[in-house]
């Protein structure tokens, strides 16, 4: 029962942090962030696991960790108000080639780091976004301009 | 210029609606912040906790950690100074101190161990007047350990009390 226990509170709290963080750091995977997630992996096994090698630990463990997994995805899907509380929600960052800056701000991202990840998408100015949309997984999804 | 399906100006480039989430984001954020603070205030384990007990015969001071987490190994000292001799000094621990912990070393190693009471009895042997006596006991909290539990401390001479000492530890999960 207790691995049970320790893994949905595993769960909930690494979805508690996901979602406080914000969406700026779940979308930039430098060098630095993945052995950071690494380690959040690691300490958050011991926590759950503990001292538990058995392979009716790992099968505890995992499968509270699926099925809370699909129970919460569900949720969202059945549930719209649990959507922004769950996955957050979509922000309009740039229209029709201006950058909005409060937006930008509110979500920690730079200018710079917009025009970074506009060059990723193959875009060489703003002047050519329609639309750049901050998504819910943090990255930025940019619509171009229709060319006459 | 139409906006992209299924989003829309007023919510997602206005964020109307939505102004007070970086607040909400911010407190939880400020929570999670205090909950490290009292983390680094020892709320949480495992700073040590002294204890001292005096009677005319004798004074007990144990040292051990009153806060506790699964898993973690910690020290516990009992130090006896005999004021008078003790012929045969006996420390009696409440169960607790054994409840779901490992006792991983006695050192040095009691003259007899027995059950008093449904209490712990550790028979050390007689300590002469004005002599010390330190008894190290390494422990590691069991994994499933979890709440409060009494820990307390009876000095005795042979089946005389010599004097109490009240201890209680909490285990966090």
């Amino acid at each position: 029962m207790d691995i049970v226990l320790r893994a949905t509170l595993a769960f909930f709290f690494v979805l508690f942090v996901t979602r406080i963080v914000g969406r700026r750091e779940l979308a930039s995977l430098q060098p630095f962030d993945l052995i950071l997630l690494v380690m959040i992996g690691d300490l958050v096994q011991q926590g759950v696991t503990q001292n538990d090698f058995s392979v009716t630990g790992i099968v505890l463990a995992g499968g509270t960790i699926a099925v809370l997994t699909v129970i919460v995805s569900y949720g969202s899907f059945k549930v719209p108000f649990l959507r922004p509380v769950i996955d957050g929600e979509p922000v309009i960052v740039v229209q029709d080639g201006q950058a909005l800056e409060s937006n930008l701000a509110r979500n920690r991202i730079t200018l710079g780091e917009l025009l970074a990840a506009a060059r990723q998408e193959g875009i060489g100015s703003l002047d050519r976004v329609e639309w750049a949309v901050l998504e819910t997984s943090g990255r930025i999804s940019f619509i171009e301009k229709q060319r006459d | 210029m139409a906006v992209p399906q299924g989003l829309t100006l007023k919510h997602h480039r206005d964020l109307v609606d939505r102004e007070r989430r970086p607040i909400v984001r911010r407190v939880l954020v400020g929570l999670l912040a205090a909950i490290l603070v009292l983390g680094l205030l020892s709320v949480f384990g495992q700073s040590v906790r002294v204890s001292a007990a005096e009677s005319p015969a004798a004074r007990l001071e144990v040292s051990a950690p009153s806060k506790l987490r699964g898993g973690i190994f910690f020290q516990a000292r009992y130090r006896i100074v005999a004021v008078e001799e003790i012929a045969n000094a006996t420390l009696v621990l409440d169960p607790d101190w054994l409840e779901d912990i490992t006792l991983n070393t006695v050192e040095p190693s009691p003259v007899g161990e027995a059950s008093r009471d449904g209490r712990i009895a550790l028979e050390l042997g007689r300590i002469p007047a004005g002599d010390e006596h330190r008894l190290y006991l390494h422990f590691q909290v069991n994994p499933t350990a979890l709440g409060t539990r009494s820990q307390d401390v009876d000095l005795y001479d042979g089946e005389r009390l010599l004097l109490s000492l009240d201890r209680d530890a909490i285990v966090w999960p």
